[in-house]
């Protein structure tokens, strides 16, 4: 079963790419989706037979690699936290095929785009089911690969390749400490399976507890640790390496729902609370990934108040609630952070296929400011919208409450100085969430409409084939939480995560948090209120207050609408010498020392060579019988010379 | 005195074959009145595998005769057999070439017969009378063929060309042999030997071993006595270039390889730094002059060069080993050069043959199966592995590590680079170019030369045993 | 010395045998026979050319072709004249090659015959 859950969607890739062109991008469509279908429906079996049931599995594909005493199975490790990705993954992917099929009719290219979307399913899949270090990377590459692919489909349009070009170079940085933080797991523990590295992480050997570089001496655990969190940084777009998402928008709006929100950049995410035995035995690193998630969750919130284009807020959103995921994480609390993967996988893919409905009806339109009063013309993607709104906000007892809540209280209760950074950050982006999420819907469907007539003439509710996809993921978004709460980070969650996650997903701090005085267990919806209302009052009540306020913070505006600098820094600070050194290198060094001496200068010696050679032949018979008679002249002229006879 | 009895006339029974069978088809053809050529042609083929199998099933190990100037051992045996071979693939492919030029001479395959007796006289020489006799019957006959097309400017120019240099180098030769004749007092190859093994070597000998090779590097058309093969290949018909590419040369290197091994081993060191400088030249100008070619007749004249600069560097070895990869060298060669010009007989449009590299434009879109078993000859030829080019160089430059001639070695390696480059740019330009005009479909005879050549070269690898097994056998005839 | 020298008596004989012949038929003509000179008759004998004129005229081609059959015959009695001298020496075996060679050049010849080069249309 879990080789058909990894595989069909593998062999629907195959079909779609190989052979799309024969059967046509019906056939392709339906292949790919029903692949899907069968694969997410396994995937909730699984679910509830590992989850609920009890049991891991453990199944061996086949031996992958042998090299000398480096020895690699494609492997299935299967527990609580991959079967819960397992759904996630499955479900959210096979909701974006069927939803793809409406969004994408009309470009020619269908095929692709499917077998992309189904190569982009078998990567992750092979991602979450690792049994060791090196299949995570191969999925974690396979993944990168499928999101390169995706966000460049378009690959027409210069910005979608240009950011196609980013989201991979970008991931290259965090995939470098990846790599090195693998390669340390294999010089210090000699194996890179999970259940060895993990079994021997806690008795280290005192010679191999600290490791020496450039004569500083590090803890080796933290060091491993911080390498691979710079990986996680990279894949899940985390403060200083986020800079790829936002522009990965570029791609298909289905793209952005699956592999940018609910999906690929949780990857960082589920490797981290995979990899929690190790975290969880380096306070330092614990510390970063806290500081680090608190960070982002403020810092992309406070961006995403001000952005215009609809699925860029969205996305900042997707960085700002993957900050929260990690405050979780480092605070101990792997179960709330997982709990949260899996409800925002819901209400953020909603949110981004509602937006893509949005933009469908608005005839490719993605500024907000030309949008408004859509609410009455497109009445069923409104309400899907509110709801996934609600669920982001953590409207009472919908999604996001249960899980947000946990997190903000868990840091609260980790009891120490960044722990309360973290708390902090994350009550005020409960705030900031609230208002940019709530600034959206006012914008787009509320208020009188700024879009042209001509638009507004076509604008049209979604075919079905997009609304039951949006309508699934809906009762998700709503329910998703109140229905797993118990399971994820309630009373039954040791028997749920059992081995999966170190100190069953974080028993501990899950303890404490229960006892979290009422204050703040309440602030994060006072938080969520408060936004509401600011929204409604600026974009609603009084709609010219915005523009006042940004004329009279002009600095803090342009701050925030420009991303806090960051792609101007990077820009400054690495893309530019990367260009002039890579220009130095490719017109000196590769250009005329190593073409002009290498392959250029030797054929044109050779051609000049061949010039003489070919001149020699001038067609005289004389000079032929004279080449001979020089010849056996120079012969014997050699031989009375060195006087060869014995 | 030589004893007068008649001599043992088994051993030359081919050639005796060849002789009278070639006298009998000139008064047939003379007499014979009107169409004549068909019949001339199928009687050659007939009187060629009467020859090959001849050269097979005289019994016998080691045979001597006429006062032991004439020799047939499995060495001559072998080499006789590859020659006939080469001598009927271009009978065989000449007639539809001079059938569709109007060009049909019955005179042509009784040419190549009497070739082909002097070659085979040439390759059982067993001393230097012997071998000036085949040598020049060889040549005569192959002077005319060069210039057959008579009306043709271009041929008749080849010819003529041929017949100048070629009587240069025969008077080279004849003075090499004369002044070791008259250094050594023989002119047997054994005696030769001995005298030189007892201590007469000599400046005039080394003189005359000199004055020789040149003569028979003229015949192998090693650099620098190359010089009129190019225009000759591309003078002469087709077919007649697809001959002198293969069996004159096999010949050639034949008696080559008989000479310095079995008439001057003591003198190795000697005609080795010859060998070795003709080698490394012949290879070099082979890969740098055939790069500017556009003519793919000229092309495959420093191709053939290059190849017998390959083929030296097994002699040069001077080893049992070297002439084992001499003789497979050979054997792949002549594969390859069979099939090759099977491919450029087939380019031939309604209006007539052509030459031009760049008519095999697109190719592989037109006739894929042509272009293919062209690319992969072309492969061969450029010595890639897994095909038998790959495995020819392979013999001759292990029996050249072995010999220690690590400098002649890695030059061959490195010319063989330079060469794939010419041989890589047929493929590109056959694959990857806008495609011209189609060709006429391949007769089926050149199909089938091809299909054949290509079987050996594409699979020589899968059963290289016969081969290898039987060139050893061949080689260890001479030592 | 003596000796050497009368040995090639005959030889001197023989050379003045011919000097005396040859001169005889020489001179004979300008004593005997009717002379009218005109200038044709004056001019310069050589195989049909003109004997002052551009060296680098053309001319026939088939001269060449009848001098070079006629070299083959030469050659042949070159080849006959020691073999006959050393007849008994050679044996059957040598007979036998000159019959071969015979016979190989009997067929050469008929064939240039029957290809035409023998006629001069």
């Amino acid at each position: 079963m879990y080789s058909a859950i990894v595989f069909l969607p593998l062999l629907g890739a195959l079909i779609a790419g190989f052979f799309g062109r024969q059967i046509g991008a019906r056939a392709s469509e339906i292949i790919t989706c029903t692949l899907l279908t069968i694969s997410a429906v396994l995937s909730w079996v699984a679910f509830f037979s590992i989850g609920v049931d009890g049991g891991e599995e453990h199944v061996t594909v086949l031996r992958w690699l042998t090299s000398d005493t480096l020895q690699v199975n494609w492997a299935f490790r299967i527990d609580t936290l991959t079967a819960v990705m397992l759904v996630v993954v499955n479900t959210v992917s096979a909701l974006v095929h069927w939803y793809s099929i409406g969004y994408m009719h009309h470009d020619p290219h269908r095929p692709r785009f499917f077998a992309y979307l189904s190569l982009f399913t078998f990567a992750m899949l092979m991602l979450v089911t690792a049994d060791n270090f090196l299949q995570l990377f191969f999925g974690w590459e396979g993944v990168g690969l499928a999101s390169y692919l995706l966000i460049g489909f378009w690959y027409l349009k210069p910005s979608a390749n240009a950011a196609a070009i980013k989201a991979f170079v970008v991931n290259r940085v965090g995939d470098f400490g990846f790599a090195l933080g693998i390669f340390a797991i294999f010089l210090i523990f000699g194996t890179i399976s999970f259940e060895e590295v993990f079994a021997n992480a806690p008795a280290l050997p005192e010679a191999a507890r600290t490791m020496t570089f450039l004569s500083w001496e590090f803890d080796t655990l933290t060091v491993i640790c911080l390498l691979l969190f710079m990986g996680a940084m990279g894949k899940s777009a985390q403060f200083l390496l986020h800079t790829w998402l936002p522009d990965a928008m570029e791609g298909p709006t289905p793209v952005s729902a699956l592999i940018h929100a609910a999906t690929m950049v949780t990857a960082g995410v589920f490797m981290v609370a995979r990899l929690s035995p190790l975290f969880a035995l380096s306070e330092t690193a614990m510390m970063v990934v806290t500081i680090v998630g608190a960070t982002t969750a403020f810092f992309a919130a406070t961006v995403g108040l001000v952005q215009n284009d609809i699925k860029r807020v969205i996305a900042y959103s997707t960085c700002s609630q993957l900050g929260y995921m990690f405050v979780a994480l480092g605070v101990g609390a792997f179960s709330a952070g997982i709990f949260h993967l899996f409800t925002h996988a819901f209400f953020k893919a909603l949110l981004f296929l509602g937006s893509g409905a949005v933009i469908h009806a608005m005839s490719d339109e993605q500024d907000m400011r030309n949008m408004g009063g859509l609410r009455n013309m497109i009445p069923v993607t409104y309400w899907m919208m509110a709801i996934g709104t609600l669920a982001l906000t953590g409207f009472p007892f919908t999604a996001g409450f249960f899980s947000k809540d946990a997190i903000i209280e868990s840091a609260f209760v980790a009891h120490n100085g960044w722990g309360f950074y973290a708390f902090l950050a994350t009550v005020i982006a409960a705030g900031l969430t609230s208002f940019y999420s709530w600034r959206l819907m006012f914008l787009t469907f509320h208020g009188r409409s700024r879009a042209s007539a001509d638009v507004l003439h076509h604008v049209h509710e979604s075919p079905a084939v997009m609304l039951v996809p949006l309508g699934v993921l809906a009762i998700g978004a709503l329910g998703a939480g109140y229905l797993f709460k118990d399971l994820f980070i309630g009373g039954n969650h040791e028997h749920f995560w059992r081995e999966a996650m170190a100190a069953a997903g974080g028993t501990e701090i899950l303890e404490a948090m229960h006892h979290a005085p009422g204050w703040v267990a309440w602030s994060p919806t006072v938080m969520m209120a408060a936004g509401f209302v600011l929204a409604w009052y600026m974009y609603i009540r009084r709609p010219e207050v915005p523009v006042a306020l940004a004329r009279r913070h002009v600095l803090l505006y342009k701050f925030l609408l420009n991303k806090w600098y960051f792609d101007e820094i990077y820009d400054f600070l690495l893309v530019r010498p990367a260009m002039r050194l890579g220009r130095f290198l490719w017109k000196q060094g590769d250009g005329r020392v190593i073409d002009g001496f290498g392959p250029d200068g030797v054929s044109a010696r050779v051609l000049d060579v061949t010039r003489s050679a070919v001149r020699l032949q001038s067609g005289y018979v004389y000079h032929y019988a004279f080449a001979m008679l020089i010849g056996v002249a120079a012969l014997i002229t050699w031989y009375m010379f060195t006087g060869s006879v014995h | 005195m030589p004893s007068m009895a008649l001599p043992n006339l088994a051993p030359a029974i081919p050639e005796i074959i060849l002789a009278v069978g070639a006298m009998a088809m000139l008064m047939l053809g003379v007499f014979r009145s009107g169409r004549v050529s068909d019949m001339i042609n199928a009687q050659a083929v007939v009187v060629l595998v009467l020859a090959a199998a001849a050269v097979i099933l005289v019994p016998g190990k080691l045979l001597l005769t006429f006062d032991g100037v004439f020799i047939l051992d499995d060495f001559a045996r072998f080499m006789k057999v590859l020659t006939i071979i080469g001598s009927l693939v271009a009978v065989v492919m000449s007639i539809g070439y001079f059938k569709a030029e109007k060009a049909m001479r019955f005179e042509f395959p009784i040419l190549i017969v009497l070739a082909t007796l002097g070659m085979m006289m040439m390759i059982s020489a067993n001393g230097l009378i012997a071998l000036y006799m085949g040598l020049e019957l060889q040549s005569l006959a192959l002077y005319v063929v060069a210039a057959i097309q008579r009306d043709s400017a271009r041929a008749t120019e080849a010819g003529l060309k041929y017949f100048v240099l070629g009587a240069l180098a025969s008077g080279m030769l004849l003075y090499g042999a004369s002044l070791i004749y008259g250094f050594s007092g023989t002119t047997e190859f054994a005696g030769i030997a001995a005298v030189i093994a007892g201590g007469g070597m000599s400046l005039g000998l080394i003189f005359g071993i000199v004055f020789l090779l040149a003569g028979l590097a003229f015949k192998v058309s090693a650099v620098p006595f190359h010089m009129w093969t190019p225009d000759v290949y591309e003078g002469a018909p087709t077919p007649v270039t697809a001959f002198f590419a293969a069996a004159p040369k096999i010949a050639a290197m034949a008696i080559f390889v008989r000479t310095m091994v079995t008439a001057f081993p003591a003198a190795t060191p000697e005609w080795q730094q010859i060998v070795v400088f003709i080698s490394i030249a012949s290879m070099a100008l082979g890969a740098f002059a055939a790069i500017g070619q556009t003519n793919i007749k000229r092309l495959m004249a420093y191709s053939s060069i290059g190849h017998m600069g390959f083929a030296l560097v097994g002699l040069a070895s001077g080893s049992l080993a070297g002439v084992k990869g001499v003789i497979i060298y050979l054997s792949i060669y002549l594969a390859m050069t069979a099939g090759t010009f099977a491919c450029i007989l087939a380019m031939r449009r309604r209006e007539g043959a052509v030459e031009e590299i760049d008519e095999l434009a697109g190719l592989a879109k037109r006739s894929p199966m042509f272009a293919f078993l062209l690319a992969m000859l072309m492969f061969s030829l450029a010595g890639i592995p897994p095909l038998a080019g790959f495995f020819a160089k392979f013999y001759v430059f292990l029996a050249a590590i072995e010999a220690q001639l690590y400098g002649l070695a890695v030059l061959g390696v490195l010319s063989s680079v330079v060469g794939a480059f010419y041989y890589l740019r047929i493929i590109k330009i056959m694959y990857f170019d806008e495609p011209a005009e189609a060709f006429e479909p391949m007769p089926g005879v050149l199909r089938t030369v091809l299909g054949l050549s290509s079987i050996v070269v594409i699979l020589f690898f899968l059963i290289p045993g016969p081969l290898v097994a039987a060139a050893d056998f061949a080689a260890r005839s001479l030592f | 010395m003596q000796d050497l020298l009368m040995d090639y008596l005959p030889i001197v004989i023989f050379i003045g045998v011919a000097l005396v012949i040859g001169l005889a038929l020489l001179i004979a003509p300008f004593l005997v026979a009717y002379q009218q000179p005109d200038p044709e008759k004056l001019s310069a004998y050589e195989c049909g050319f003109a004997a002052f004129d551009d060296a680098r005229m053309k001319f026939d081609v088939r001269f060449y072709l009848v001098a070079i059959l006629f070299i083959i015959f030469d050659l042949e009695v070159a080849f006959l004249f020691p073999w006959a001298v050393a007849f008994k020496e050679v044996g059957w075996f040598g007979f036998w090659s000159m019959m071969i060679f015979l016979g190989v050049l009997t067929i050469g010849f008929i064939y240039e015959w029957r290809k035409g080069a023998l006629e001069w249309d």
